[in-house]
């Protein structure tokens, strides 16, 4: 797994990226098979979005707070502003 | 301006691809990755799309005059955008450079889907726009996007290797390590 840009936010980017990785994996393939009927994958989506955000949502909070603090540290956060507000990309781009 | 048009197939099931991605670093092919940060993450719950929202730390030896002439340092910053829509089975990740955003951007689009002729297997198709963006000295402009051309199709090359390896490693030795 790669390092963080800040040394001391590693550890928790570790956690938290072991977190998303288990749950993301236990998510994808059944979610795949779950595509063919609406319903039963919208109440897939909502369940499996649910437990993401118990398993991971705390590590995420701490994971998260670090990068911030460290990104404003080193300057990086004005240029990631001006990048988001040229390219929100908040919907996946049209399909070529 | 300068364009670049790739495409690939990996021999994997796209779901093996995708769940691939967030193991690609860090990779001894891939040094000039030095860190990877997510910034943001959602599920939406409706759609079961993930949009995840990176910044990735390079380090990549500039020429002389690009950092006389341009600044910057050898810490270069990248921002990703990628959804992945396993309704559809899409990804698609966007990139662009935050660093000599100013002079010059590389905006680069990767898409992963299930393979439309080999069953099992994944269609990965890349481009990317190269433009320096100021009107600064037309030589000096295309000699930036050229060595950012260059660059790129360098490191897209190595990228395939590297996440070959990283695709086989993770699922072929699995498999193995089952029977």
């Amino acid at each position: 797994m790669a390092e963080s840009l800040a040394h001391e936010c590693t550890p928790l980017k570790k956690e938290y990226d072991s977190c998303f990785n288990a749950w993301f994996e236990g998510y994808l393939e059944p979610a795949v098979s779950a595509s063919s009927s609406r319903d039963r994958y919208s109440e897939y989506s909502q369940r499996k979005a649910e437990e993401f955000q118990q398993k991971c949502g705390k590590i995420w909070e701490e994971y998260r707070g670090c990068v911030h603090k460290a990104l404003k540290e080193k300057g990086l956060d004005a240029m990631i502003q001006q990048s988001r507000e040229e390219n929100p990309l908040v919907q996946p781009p049209p399909l070529p | 301006m300068h364009f670049v048009n790739q495409s690939y197939q990996y021999d994997h099931p796209w779901s093996h691809v995708v769940i691939g991605m967030w193991h690609k670093y860090p990779n001894p092919k891939c040094t000039h990755v030095v860190s990877i940060d997510v910034l943001d993450r959602s599920v939406d719950p409706k759609s079961g799309v993930i949009r995840t929202e990176r910044i990735l730390g390079c380090k990549q030896k500039a020429p002389k005059w690009i950092v006389k002439l341009f600044g910057g340092s050898e810490d270069a910053f990248v921002r990703e955008i990628s959804f992945i829509d396993p309704r559809t089975q899409n990804a698609t990740i966007t990139s662009e450079n935050l660093s000599l955003s100013q002079f010059a951007t590389c905006l680069e689009q990767i898409q992963y889907t299930p393979s439309p002729t080999t069953p099992g297997c994944t269609l990965f198709l890349q481009t990317a726009e190269i433009q320096a963006r100021m009107a600064i000295w037309r030589s000096a402009a295309d000699g930036l996007e050229k060595w950012m051309a260059q660059r790129f199709e360098q490191n897209a090359q190595l990228g395939k290797m590297a996440f070959t390896d990283v695709l086989r490693r993770l699922w072929d030795e699995r498999q193995v390590a089952h029977v």
